[in-house]
């Protein structure tokens, strides 16, 4: 086992805030590309691109961390490219930081039958069939191509909800020991920050074992993983709470694959820092604009005639009024959503806005030690005021950290 | 901006010239509220009120031209169901603008139908004319048009045109059309509002067939319409050379094919450009490369690499930006191009966006090839600033190709609703290529190769 004092770092994490009731936390973390300030939200740009955006209009939204799928890049356009070109923020002309998976996930998820030895994930190459096979090694080669300031060691997961639990205890041993061959094989530890997953299913108990197992490598980082597959609301919850309990306090948290927003909130008050999700920009292409009071279908016809911004008060270039204002319009998006790629880009950016803008009043309100509060708004904007729609297991979660959204 | 005039459009030629000899010529069209139009220039060509791909912040940062093409069939698929189209609601006074979100300095042009325009199953009667729009076709009477346009209020609107697609029209017909136009220009001209400006339709039709029509406009509309619309601009030499009508800006819908055609149509004095090729080339993922009137000083990189791709000692006027071979060239699209895509990225992202099929490689396309005509056109004017017009045009002709280069038909079926090949879910196309793999099954390769791991 490697000495965890031995394992070196490329980022600097600072405690700003802690909640004085919930367990969140506002921090900065400061990574090769630049500082971040968390709780924060991470677009997915799988394939080097944010769905039509710019790298500049991804800035705009005030995006400095944005996630590349590495099994992706593995194949467009290959590391060879990535190696020639000098990795993804020169492929991208992305000043900003960027994260990577290891993916493994990619794999298990696209390919159900992927086939998964202690050496590595076998699978039959998605253009011409031919076996293939990903190793922690050469994920953690790939990402040290790709140069990305935050990369992902290849981990063992397994749907959440798997009955199999003596699979799911091969699967979490089975990370721990190949996040020791990536620690291994890891060839640039002082300019990216590898992070560990936390793995164990819904098993509490296999999930603190793992996150002792795993604290104790030391790594820069850490995420809890294979979450988001479909658990109930409320399981998710426990395995969050029941790990960031064990985690130390001055590293960041990663819960991959979240992005509801309300999903976001309660997780930060369970002591999560980082998360991302394709929804936002996933849903965005279909006319979907996420707003506070909830998401608007655009392409409804009721919003022919609506010619108000996709969200009052919204600071993004589409909504924003006065000085660089576009002005566009529901009516506008109405017009030519799923007809005009740009319908697509306009609520894409709305979207993204709303997701950093969401975890930027987050992180204000912890600041401010006013966050239980910003709970409650919350939830009462999204259901309208009315307290029965509040759904059970953010309700019961946030009980768990000493918020009761259901006083007044 | 141009606030004299009375708050009327005005255009004004430039170059000294005899009227009725055929020139080019440097002109200037000021429309009141948006920026002043340096002619020869071209108007951008719209799809739904958006310049494909590029969304009102980039249009209004990234690109250059003055003017966008807008087609009223692209507003009014509502109204073929007894509706009111939406941006008949705008609650404004610069609906088309307000609705679209396109920058203030731009100007509008608001066309009857697209350019293209997909041919109708129905032909024009004597009142209307049929359009397509998103539900369908519908038949749009002049009375209509002019009520829209009076609604909408373009900076410029072109008249109604009995203009005939896809069928070469029959002698008969063709009597009609000029008649037809004629009166469908009149009545617009007597009920439309001081200020709008009106463009009238020159049909795609001989000379000798729409006379009456054009000697019509030449000697009592003249000082109505603030311009001409060519859909065939091979007639703009027969026009009559009377003052009133030469001091007229001209545009052309006729659809050029390549730079070639579009320096001949400046060579007869044309003003205005809508170019369709812009954006076929954007769609096809070819990138404009030409210069006007010829490539940058050779002795560069960029240049010999062109000239050798295109096996013959003619540049090519674009690239085919699908070629694998791109994959690692860190150049712009196009040898001192100054566009945004140009300076911020390189042909090896552009390569990787298409072949990935992200939507990112089109904006990017769209961004240069639309910067690529905006500099043409400004070498152009400088080009008949200084005399050299004439010879420049030999130039070009003697350095570049004829035509656009072929598609190369790879990976055209793009993803994304704008080709209308899915719907929602997502793609599918890639997984069914991947299977299961038994443990023993075959000769396992790595997804990379293994590097040589640290000593
Ligand atoms: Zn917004
Ligand atoms: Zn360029």
């Amino acid at each position: 086992m490697v000495s965890p004092a031995s394992m070196p770092s490329a980022l600097t994490f600072e405690l700003i805030a802690r909640c004085s009731t919930t367990r969140a936390r506002a921090a900065n973390l400061t990574l090769p590309h630049g500082l971040v300030q968390l709780p924060l939200f991470m677009p997915v740009a799988t394939q080097a691109s944010l769905k039509g955006l710019t790298p500049q209009q991804l800035e705009e939204t005030g995006c400095r961390l944005c996630l590349n799928n590495t099994y992706h890049l593995g194949l467009k356009p290959g590391q060879e490219v990535l190696e020639k070109i000098g990795g993804a923020h020169k492929l991208q002309g992305w000043k900003h930081n960027i994260l990577t998976d290891s993916g493994g996930f990619q794999m298990v998820s696209l390919l159900k039958l992927a086939n998964i030895t202690e050496e590595g994930v076998r699978f039959l190459s998605p253009h011409d069939g031919t076996p293939m096979l990903l190793t922690p090694e050469h994920s953690i080669a790939l990402q040290n191509t790709i140069g990305s300031d935050i990369i992902m060691q290849l981990d063992d997961v397994l749907v959440t909800t798997s009955p199999d639990t003596k699979r799911m205890r091969e699967a979490m041993e089975r990370s721990v020991r190949w996040l020791d061959r990536c620690i291994a094989a890891h060839a640039n530890p002082t300019t990216q920050n590898l992070f560990c997953i936390i793995q164990g299913g819904l098993d509490l108990e296999m999930r603190k074992e793992c996150c002792k197992e795993m604290v104790a490598r030391n790594t820069p980082g850490i995420a809890i993983g294979g979450l988001s597959g479909g658990e109930a609301k409320a399981d998710y919850c426990r395995v969050v709470n029941a790990c960031t309990s064990l985690l130390p306090e001055l590293k960041p948290r990663y819960v991959m694959g979240i992005g509801y927003p309300e999903d976001l909130v309660v997780s930060v008050a369970l002591g999560a820092d980082m998360f991302d999700c394709v929804w936002p920009t996933r849903t965005a292409r279909f006319g979907n604009a996420i707003t506070k009071h909830g998401m608007l279908n655009l392409r409804h016809a009721r919003y022919a005639n609506d010619f108000g911004p996709l969200e009052e008060g919204c600071g993004c270039i589409c909504c924003r009024t006065g000085e660089g204002s576009l002005g566009v319009t529901r009516a506008f998006v109405h017009h030519v959503a799923a007809k005009e790629t740009v319908g697509a880009h306009l609520v894409t950016i709305h979207n993204v806005w709303y997701q950093l803008a969401l975890m930027r009043s987050v992180r204000q309100s912890i600041i401010e030690d006013r966050f239980p509060k910003f709970l409650k708004q919350f939830f009462s904007d999204l259901h309208a005021g009315d307290k029965t729609k509040y759904p059970e297991w953010a309700v019961e979660a946030l009980l768990t950290v000493g918020v009761d959204l259901m006083e007044d | 901006m141009a606030s004299e005039n009375g708050g009327r459009l005005a255009f004004e030629v430039l170059t000294q010239v005899d009227h009725s000899v055929i020139a080019p010529r440097l002109g200037r069209l000021s429309v009141p509220g948006r920026k002043d139009l340096e002619t020869p220039n071209f108007f951008a060509i719209t799809s739904r009120g958006a310049a494909p791909h590029m969304t009102p912040d980039v249009i209004s940062s990234r690109t250059q031209f003055g003017g966008v093409h807008m087609a009223l069939e692209d507003f009014v698929d509502k109204a073929g169901k007894g509706g009111t189209p939406p941006i008949m609601n705008v609650p404004n006074s610069s609906p088309l603008h307000t609705f679209t979100a396109l920058p203030k300095r731009i100007s509008t042009l608001l066309a009857p139908r697209r350019t293209p325009a997909v041919t109708a199953p129905v032909g024009n009667s004597n009142t209307a004319v049929s359009i397509f729009t998103s539900t369908g076709f519908q038949a749009i009477s002049n009375k209509n048009y002019i009520n829209y346009i009076s609604a909408m209020h373009p900076d410029i609107a072109i008249g109604l045109g009995d203009v005939p697609y896809g069928s070469v029209p029959g002698s008969k017909r063709v009597e009609k059309m000029g008649d037809r136009t004629e009166k469908w220009l009149s009545e617009l001209l007597n009920e439309k509002s001081e200020e709008q400006a009106v463009f009238a339709p020159i049909l795609p039709i001989d000379f000798l067939s729409q006379s009456e029509y054009i000697n019509y406009i030449a000697d009592e509309a003249a000082n109505s319409v603030s311009g001409l619309a060519f859909y065939d601009s091979n007639i703009l030499p027969d026009i009559p050379a009377t003052t009133a009508v030469a001091k007229l800006p001209r545009l052309t819908l006729d659809e050029p094919s390549s730079p070639a055609q579009i320096l001949r149509q400046i060579s007869l004095g044309m003003d205005i450009f809508t170019i369709p090729f812009i954006g076929f080339a954007t769609d096809a993922g070819i990138a404009l490369t030409f210069r006007f009137p010829k490539p940058l000083p050779p002795g560069s990189e960029g240049e010999q690499k062109e000239e050798m791709s295109s096996g013959t000692s003619l540049s090519p006027l674009g690239i085919d930006m699908w070629t694998s071979s791109h994959a690692t060239t860190l150049s712009p699209l196009s040898l001192g191009c100054e566009c945004y895509t140009c300076t911020s990225h390189h042909l090896a992202y552009i390569q990787h966006l298409l072949s990935a099929k992200e939507m990112l490689g089109w904006t990017l396309i769209q961004i240069h090839n639309h910067y690529i005509m905006s500099e043409f056109f400004a070498a152009i004017r400088s080009s008949i600033r200084k005399g050299a017009f004439e010879e420049d045009v030999r130039v070009f002709e003697r350095v570049y190709e004829s035509e656009l280069p072929e598609k190369s038909g790879s990976g055209l079926r793009v993803r994304g609703y704008h080709y209308k090949s899915e719907g929602p879910g997502e793609p599918k196309k890639n997984r069914s290529a991947w299977g299961n793999l038994g443990p023993n099954e075959g000769k396992v390769e790595a997804l990379i190769p293994i590097r040589t791991q640290r000593d």
